[in-house]
């Protein structure tokens, strides 16, 4: 065979052969193109929010001018500092970790104990120091006891058909009680401080849940240790602070809630790991490395980044005059107690309609056109505009559909009888409730499609009867990719402005919201508020630098769904 | 024996009970979704039945001036569904292509690393807050395209003597404008549009694939002649579903698209982009921001949203009718 075309036509086949090799390879080019600008627009995104909020926007051309003033040039040594102070530990830590699966998984765990109750403490400090310790406690106090008297019937005489939704009453009963008794116990309470109401919310808790762990996996005296000795850091904390004048508020939180849990965690796994153990070290070095370097720029006199995102940003209220004092800690308050709220109220409600809609509603006949319309109904639910929902909230707590005031014999009814209003927490949560029903309920249906019918049919096979084969066989093995659907809806929501926009949802407050009744501000609004400043340092500064907190709290979700689902998926 | 002990396998009373229970808790759920929409639309239809005795309805989806605020209040809805349309317009420009070659690079093309990398990121750039879009088009993408402007291109050389010259001239970008806002929304429906496409083309099933390249196909051919015909449906839905969406964002076309309602420009086209527009979900923020919402504004308000949701209601039923009728059944 020769190589070269021999005739015309093997030529004229080889030509068009090239040309069609040339179309398949432009064509690849294009589709690796569009992703390129696709992967890039959100790396685009991502570097020019950081680089305002670290007050690096100078190496942007475009940017305002009188930002430029604030770039120390040359930060060189800055650079120099943190390369050695920071990212050289950090690089070497990290590469010495990857080596072996053992040590992989310790520092894993460690930094999801060190990092999870930090945060949890933290978001239990500013929530219970919005809300005020004492209404958590009376609510806390009257629902154990209504949950426990159910729960200790059932461990005594043993469950019957009535103790599985006495459980959900028992709750709610608690709450209606205490909101009863309320006004009384509030006054003799009142004149505790709060860190006596704080050591009972989070120390007590904390001692019983740790001494209860600790007496199950080693013994009943281990348990009594654990608990007494959570007691006396708590107590170490008080005695520490009390007398210099200090509210122990927040040493007490921490310790119960950071400081006895993490070291459970770590010496937990000394005790049952025997390799990897370094991998404990993972989140000290980091935090150590940070105070290093920071200790260092003090000390050396370097001249850093003028960073926008300061402790002053998450740690005080907004400022309008002066950028650098603004800060936005009643927002994020504010949006930790919507959404939580929101999930208390939807997540329950959206799992039980993706639980129908996939395990009970009948497929054909009457109820067959009811099960379609209401699957129809939820894939439009979730393309209705947010603007949309937040005119349904709207209209919803301001007067009940346009029906109030009702008139009930002498009674008028109108929403504020209930101590409702469009712009407090309970009316945001419900109002974003509405919103992310849909994705809940699409989310859990298939988690819900994906376990197989095999096992709900040997189930049944055992006699098992429906809601006993949904409790005991089909949740159990959804619940990963129900959590994973919900918490993403989780993140969806932190970030949803328009809905508050017309509940008319106050951006700048001072305070944080005091209660579900209290009135509501949440993160995207300040965001949102201030995005068209007529401050440059307002605009490109602030505004990045909270809005890397938004993303930070959205990120935290989403890591925190990705965690559960791995956790499940390796059980 | 008692007579309840008859028949074994009948359960008792307590827990056939409990069983309806849970039944009915379960069914309330579900129907609650419906109580949802029906509140939605009584919500609506309420305050703009009361709208529509005000200002009559020919007047307000016929009228040319959206003025609510200032001076004698003026409701006509054309200029915001011409402002929605502009941002819908260079959305679409932008995710449409953009995101069906991402859908058939990722399921075609790409290796099963690239894509475990590529798919999450896709799905965080659709995670990010809308608010933070707005302010990345006000803040960034504005003042970015705006040092290449204005410009003039040339399109015919003057040496040619019979044709005219003809100069295309982009003006300046004012502060607030539909193009960069456009830009945005296009990147948050990219990600609709990518990961629905992408499910449609990965169910077309392999042996259509294979066929084609027994006949001698290129990969090329494969993809444009063989897959995406084939999974047209999903597509179109997957773009009517983005539309849809486009039309209802609302934070970062009202930070970055401003709050200018206009009718739209012609012959000056090009002006419809760097000029500021207000959309219809930015006139119900800018009323829901207003000092005093009461009367005929609040009301406007719910007329607004009605419209809103009417149009993408069509859309979603669009998009459902285009997936149920033009569907290839694959067994």
């Amino acid at each position: 065979m020769a190589t070269e075309p021999e005739s015309e036509t093997d030529f004229r086949a080889d030509a068009s052969l090239r040309w069609r090799q040339f179309k398949g390879r432009l064509f690849v080019g294009l589709l690796v193109l569009s992703t390129l600008i696709g992967v890039l627009s959100l790396v685009a995104l991502f570097i020019v929010i950081g680089s305002d909020a670290l007050g690096l926007a100078a190496v942007f051309w475009w940017a305002p001018a009188p930002i430029i003033g604030r770039i120390p040039l040359p930060f060189s040594e800055w650079l120099l500092l943190y390369l050695g102070a920071l990212v050289a530990p950090i690089s070497a830590y990290t590469l010495y970790i990857r080596q072996d699966g053992a040590r992989q998984a310790v520092n894993a765990k460690s930094f999801t104990a060190v990092f999870g109750f930090l945060t949890l403490a933290a978001v239990v400090f500013a929530i219970g120091d919005a809300v005020r310790p004492h209404d958590i406690a009376i609510y806390a106090v009257f629902i154990s006891v209504a949950l426990g008297s159910v729960l200790g019937y059932r461990h005594r005489y043993g469950s019957n058909h009535l103790t599985g939704p006495a459980i959900p009453v028992s709750v709610l009963v608690g709450i209606a009680v205490a909101r009863i008794l309320y006004g009384p116990i509030n006054g003799a309470i009142a004149i505790l401080a709060n860190w006596i109401l704080f050591v009972l919310i989070t120390t007590v808790p904390a001692a019983a849940a740790l001494g209860y762990l600790s007496a199950q996996r080693y013994s009943r005296g281990t348990g009594i240790a654990t608990a007494g000795l959570v007691t006396i850091g708590a107590g170490i904390a008080v005695a520490g602070t009390l007398p210099q004048g200090i509210d122990p508020s927040l040493w007490v939180v921490l310790v119960s809630i950071f400081v006895a849990p993490v070291a459970f965690v770590t010496v937990d796994t000394i005790k049952t790991r025997s390799s990897g153990r370094i991998g404990l070290i993972g989140p000290w070095l980091l935090a150590g490395s940070i105070a290093v370097a920071a200790t260092a720029e003090r000390a050396l006199g370097i001249h850093g980044l003028e960073s926008w995102l300061t402790p002053t940003l998450i740690t005080t209220s907004w400022n309008g005059v002066a950028p650098e004092q603004a800060g936005v800690y009643p927002q994020i308050v504010g949006s930790i107690l919507i959404v939580g709220t929101m999930a208390l109220l939807a997540f329950p409600v959206g799992i039980g309609a993706a639980i129908y809609l996939e395990e009970y509603a009948p497929s054909s006949g009457l109820g067959g056109t009811v099960t379609t319309i209401v699957d129809v109904n939820i894939s439009n639910l979730a393309g209705v505009p947010s603007v949309v929902y937040g005119l349904l909230g709207l209209s919803l707590f301001q007067n009940f559909f346009n029906l109030a005031p009702i008139h009930v014999g002498p009674v008028t009814v109108t929403p504020e009888t209930f101590g409702l209003a469009p712009n407090i927490v309970l009316a945001a949560a419900v109002t974003l409730g509405f919103l992310i029903l849909p994705i809940v309920i699409v989310s859990s249906q298939e988690a819900l499609r994906s376990v197989p019918d095999a096992h709900r049919q040997a189930s049944y096979g055992l006699g098992a009867s429906r809601w006993q084969t949904v409790r005991n066989v089909v949740i159990p093995e959804a619940v990963p990719g129900i959590l994973t659907g919900t918490i993403l809806a989780l993140g969806r929501a932190i970030g949803e402005t328009a809905p508050l926009v017309m509940l008319g949802v106050a951006t700048t407050t001072y305070s944080s919201p005091e209660g579900l009744f209290g009135s509501a501000t949440a993160l995207p609004l300040q965001v949102f508020n201030s995005a068209t400043n007529a401050i440059p340092e307002y605009r490109t500064g602030v505004v990045a630098a909270a809005s890397i907190v938004l993303l930070v709290l959205m990120l935290l979700m989403n890591a925190t769904a990705i965690v559960i689902r791995n956790r499940y998926e390796n059980n | 024996m008692s007579n309840r002990q008859s028949n074994p396998l009948q359960r008792d009373a307590a827990a056939v009970r409990k069983e309806r229970l849970y039944r009915y808790l379960l069914a309330g759920c579900a129907l609650l979704t419906l109580l949802i929409t029906g509140g939605i639309v009584f919500s609506l239809l309420g305050k703009a039945i009361g709208f529509f005795t005000q200002v009559s309805i020919v007047a307000y989806l016929t009228g040319s001036n959206w003025s609510p605020l200032i001076g004698e209040p003026a409701y006509g809805v054309l200029p915001l569904i011409s402002g929605t349309l502009i941002v819908t317009v260079v959305s679409a420009a932008i995710a449409l292509p953009i995101g069906l070659a991402i859908a058939v690079y990722l399921s075609e093309y790409a290796s099963p690393r690239v894509r475990s990398i590529l798919k999450p990121a896709l799905e965080i750039l659709a995670a990010v807050p809308t608010v933070i879009y707005g302010y990345f088009a006000l803040v960034h993408i504005t003042p970015f395209i705006d040092g290449f402007l204005p410009l003039s291109l040339t399109i015919l050389p003057a040496t040619l003597p019979v044709v005219p010259e003809f100069t295309l001239v982009i003006p300046s970008l004012r502060t607030f404008n539909a193009l960069s806002a456009g830009i945005v929304v296009g990147l948050i429906i990219l990600p609709m549009v990518s990961s629905i496409s992408e499910d449609a083309i990965n169910s077309v099933p392999d042996s259509l694939r294979n066929a084609a390249y027994g006949l001698g196909s290129t990969k090329f051919d494969v993809s444009t002649k063989v897959v995406i015909p084939a999974a047209t449906s999903g597509i179109v839905s997957s773009y009517v579903l983005a539309i849809s969406r486009a039309i209802g964002e609302t934070m970062a076309v009202t930070i970055a698209a401003g709050s200018n309602p206009k009718m739209p420009y012609y012959p000056d086209v090009l002006m419809n982009l760097t000029d500021s527009i207000q959309t219809i979900t930015a006139a119900i923020v800018q009323i829901a921001g207003a000092e005093t919402r009461t009367g005929t504004l609040l009301d406007s308000m719910f007329a607004l949203g009605i419209t809103l949701f009417a149009m993408t209601l069509l859309m979603n039923i669009l998009a459902e009718l285009v997936r149920r009728h033009y569907r290839e059944e694959y067994n």
